[in-house]
């Protein structure tokens, strides 16, 4: 069985909710027993796109401006990235742009990248339209999805995209430095991995969608929307 | 105020390594010349003045040795070039020569090279302990892994070790990493490692990593070729001049003041400063996970909810600020340069590392700009023209003083408890103690009242209880012939009491001895009454010991009297007769009876003796098988004659019957009777009246 081991970093402004977001779907996948460090900003889940586990390290990263230097740090060596923006703030929108661009300029190597408007659950104050932010991520070859992870829409979704993008690079390129491990008892070398008291108590969740519907700069609708 | 304390610890186990390295003998400290003076490191070990000659000479051989290049080789350009080079290599190891820590460690280097082997091997503790913990731990797996284990660090250990000088640091951390998949491989592929579970592979995998790095630490940990050590200096510094900063300043809401959040504070600093004292990667690492968790902790405490990114990286900054770790940089480049890069790429441990080394960045460029506070303003703390009152110092201050209030209240309230303790168990022991003495005396009184203590009169043996009786017999027989001389007797007495005052009873009552004696004389049952007259006697005078002392006195008079009477037994009777009112017994026969005064003089004399003393004088050898049955009889005897002599006591009253009934029984002579009765009667009526 093969296992893909991911780093995805979250990127965004200051206070669009990346936190909540990850926390939101760490917390639905395993609803049953929260870790004891939900409240880090780390995070580490396990996915299984038929037949492949796909193994999320998921890095929150600070947002303020001043900070933004030090990123660089943050997404070395991500094979994916996060990128969030609040739907009611043009602000963060501009600024999400921005630290795309340090992005691409920073990582070499291939990476998956996924837009996010988040907040979409105060619509009424959108200040980001649908088309601008499907636009821009077709631009920078990135999918878009519009969630709200204080009520919980599409948050799931957003993940599962992540971890397509991961199996899908992990075929079709073979320059990206994801780790792949073809052996059966991946879980120990994981163990080892995160080797300090295992975070990671992730169940393992079965995505239905398949791949071929999901492509890049394509929206996927969340369900509720 | 631990922080500063372990602070000081940690630079003084940092200088406590070197510390060898300043052993250095008396005759290498001299100039190399041996011109006497002392020699200096910075002059190749020369003092001040073989130095500048040698300096001199050298100067003068080069130039000539550059001509002669200059003319063989005609190119003068690369070698210049070649000079150029070389000075500058030379004015680096100067520079780095010059400061004093680098010297240190560059006289480590040349001292200790030679030695070095038998350093890795011997003297590291540390690699020892890990090889007894590895047998322990992994010697399950047998003899080959062992070996193999040994062999793959021996081969590391020795490679590195050969490599130290040729390479820079960055290489030797390639090769170090190569090393760590390379034997990642060999347990994952070989045969040695077949029987080895998954797990244990990859705790060997670990092992391996910490034991090579445990025995390499000292050579590896901030190498003299570079400048890992200037850089901690460098950062140093910078967070001590930033020392103003406070959490207000970072955007973070840690609530300086809470007690709570200071300790939890306290431990991440503490486990920020434990990173130093660690030796292999991993342990190091885990340290920073151990602070990184208690930052999120003290954000959770002081906001609630999960911690984002946001608010964890000013946390850890602050942090970072206040705790200004030692070695701080050299401990980041040892990590990264030597810690398995699967690790520091992913993983918890990757993550929290990433942070701080961002922490650490975002120090080193701190601006105004990053601080959101104006140029000018930051400018003045920078130099230390506004001196901020920092909450966290003051803070820090108060809080241990609140801290210290704290313990010692707890102290004092650990005391008053035990005093309290005290008090309630001295409280219980007392009432305990009274508890018992109620008991003891409540067990007493019982016993008391189940077995009265009651002094009894002398016990007769058995067989003398029989003659007893013979004798009592014999006493009856006897008190037949004495019973006209008993009667009187008793007439008498009964007439004292009529007829006297109380002092002339007790008069009486020396009387009574006087009479028996006589009686006794009279009498051939002297052995029997004798002895019991006479304690009758005595027990009817000591109790008024006031007259004992006048009694001599008053016997004296009475004795007359009595005497008197005794003498006039016979005449007696008639007295008797006369009338129950007749007084003056003690003067009527005053004159008649001189010689016979005499001898009741000796009892009264023996009275204030005690009673044995009294006893005995008249208790004769043969006497004595008697004299028990006397103290038996006595109780009748007693009974009897007690009567005269105490008539107040109720006892009496009983026994006046009783005694009665003794006279009774031999009452030949009628004509008394009638008499005795009554008088016998106006006796008891009188008694009891009293």
């Amino acid at each position: 069985m093969k296992t893909i081991v991911g780093k995805v970093v979250v990127l965004g402004h200051q206070g669009v909710g990346k936190t909540s977001t990850v926390i939101r779907y760490v917390e639905n996948s395993f609803s049953q027993h929260i870790t004891p460090t939900v409240g880090a900003s780390f995070f580490s889940c396990k996915l299984l796109v038929e037949d492949i586990t796909v193994k999320l390290q998921i890095w929150d990263t600070a947002g303020q401006e001043r900070f933004k230097a030090m990123a660089p740090m943050f997404y070395r060596n991500a094979n994916a990235a996060l990128i969030v923006f609040d739907i009611t703030s043009t602000v963060s929108f501009e600024s999400m742009q921005g630290w795309v661009v340090e992005l691409t300029r920073n990582v070499e190597s291939p990476m998956v990248l996924c837009v996010v408007g988040n907040k979409i659950d105060l619509a009424k104050n959108r200040e980001v339209s649908r088309d601008d932010a499907i636009q821009y991520a077709r631009s920078i070859g990135a999918t878009y999805h519009e969630c709200s992870a204080m009520h919980d829409q599409g948050v799931g979704l957003v993940f599962d995209d992540i971890a397509r993008g991961l199996v899908r690079m992990s075929g079709s390129h073979n320059d990206h430095n994801l780790k792949v491990y073809d052996t059966e008892n991946i879980d120990n070398i994981m163990a080892n991995s995160s080797e300090l008291e295992a975070t990671d108590t992730g169940k393992e969740e079965t995505v239905n969608l398949s791949i071929s519907s999901i492509a890049h700069g394509n929206t996927v609708k969340p369900k509720c929307c | 105020m631990p922080i500063f304390a372990l602070q000081r610890s940690y630079k003084y186990m940092m200088y406590a390594t070197k510390q060898p390295s300043l052993r250095i003998n008396q005759a290498d400290l001299k100039c190399k010349n041996g011109c006497g003076y002392y020699g200096n490191a910075d002059w190749d070990g020369y003092c001040s003045k073989c130095y500048r000659n040698h300096m001199d000479q050298e100067r003068q051989r080069k130039a000539r040795q550059t001509h002669s290049d200059q003319a063989k080789h005609q190119v003068s350009g690369f070698s210049k070039f070649e000079e150029k080079k070389r000075q500058q290599t030379d004015k680096k190891n100067k520079y780095l020569k010059s400061l004093p820590v680098f010297r240190k460690t560059s006289n480590v280097k040349d001292s200790g090279r030679p030695e070095r082997h038998l350093d890795l091997r011997q003297a590291n503790p540390d690699a020892d302990k890990l090889m007894a913990e590895f047998i322990s731990l992994y010697g399950i797996w047998g003899e080959m892994v062992r070996k193999d284990f040994f062999k793959c660090v021996q081969s590391f250990t020795t490679k590195i070790y050969s490599e130290l000088d040729n390479k820079p640091i960055e290489d030797i951390a390639e090769m170090a990493q190569k090393y760590y998949n390379l034997y990642n491989n060999r347990v994952n592929s070989t045969q040695t490692y077949q029987e080895v579970t998954t797990e244990v592979r990859e705790e060997l995998l670990d092992f391996f990593e910490k034991y090579v790095m445990v025995s390499l630490y000292s050579w590896l940990f901030c190498p003299p070729s570079t400048n890992d050590e200037e850089k901690d200096l460098i950062i140093q510094e910078r967070i001590r001049k930033l020392s103003w900063v406070n959490a207000h300043h970072l955007d973070c809401c840690i609530s300086e003041t809470s007690i709570e959040v200071r300790d939890l504070v306290y431990t991440a600093i503490t486990d920020l400063l434990g990173m130093d004292s660690m030796k292999a990667p991993q342990e190091k690492l885990s340290c920073v996970v151990r602070c990184c968790r208690s930052v999120v902790e003290v954000l959770q405490h002081c906001q609630g909810g999960p911690v984002s990114a946001d608010e964890f990286l000013p946390a850890l900054i602050f942090i970072v600020l206040k705790a200004n770790p030692a070695r701080l940089k050299s401990n980041i480049l040892y990590v990264t340069r030597f810690c398995n890069d699967t690790r520091l790429m992913q993983g918890e441990a990757g993550y929290y590392f990433t942070n701080l080394c961002c922490a650490v960045s975002f120090i080193e460029n701190l601006t105004a700009e990053s601080l959101n506070m104006p140029q000018q303003e930051f400018e003045a703390y920078m130099s230390g023209e506004i001196t901020s009152v920092s909450a966290w110092e003051s803070a820090l201050v108060a809080c241990e003083g609140m801290h210290q209030l704290c313990e010692h209240l707890a102290l004092l309230k650990g005391l008053s408890d035990r005093t309290n303790s005290v008090q309630e168990n001295t409280k219980t022991l007392t009432e305990d103690i009274l508890k018992l003495k109620e008991e003891i005396t409540e067990k007493v009184t019982a016993v008391l009242e189940r077995t009265p203590l009651i002094i009894k009169p002398r016990k007769t043996p058995e067989d003398l209880k029989i003659e007893a009786s013979t004798q009592v017999a014999a006493i009856k027989i006897e008190v037949d012939e004495s019973q006209t001389q008993n009667n009187f007797y008793l007439q008498n007495l009964q007439i004292g009491q009529n007829n006297l005052d109380e002092t002339k009873t007790k008069l009486q009552l020396d009387i009574t001895p006087c009479i028996s004696e006589d009686k006794v004389k009279a009498s051939q049952s002297i052995e029997f009454l004798s002895p019991a007259f006479d304690a009758q006697s005595l027990d009817g005078l000591t109790p008024d010991d006031q007259n004992s002392l006048s009694l001599s006195k008053i016997n004296y008079d009475i004795d007359f009297s009595d005497l008197s009477g005794e003498n006039s037994v016979a005449e007696l009777t008639p007295e008797k007769r006369k009338s129950p009112s007749y007084t003056p017994d003690p003067f009527s026969p005053i004159g008649s009876s001189c010689t016979i005064t005499q001898v009741p003089l000796v009892p009264s004399q023996v009275e204030p003796k005690p009673k044995d003393d009294f006893v005995l004088p008249f208790l004769e050898d043969n006497a004595k098988k008697e004299e028990t049955l006397i103290d038996k009889k006595e109780d009748n005897a007693i009974t009897n004659l007690p009567s005269p002599i105490k008539p107040m006591t109720s006892q009496y009253s009983g026994f006046s019957k009783q005694g009665w009934q003794i006279p009774s029984i031999p009452c030949i002579t009628g004509d008394f009777v009638s008499t005795n009765a009554s008088q016998s009667s106006s006796q008891q009526s009188s008694s009891q009246d009293n």
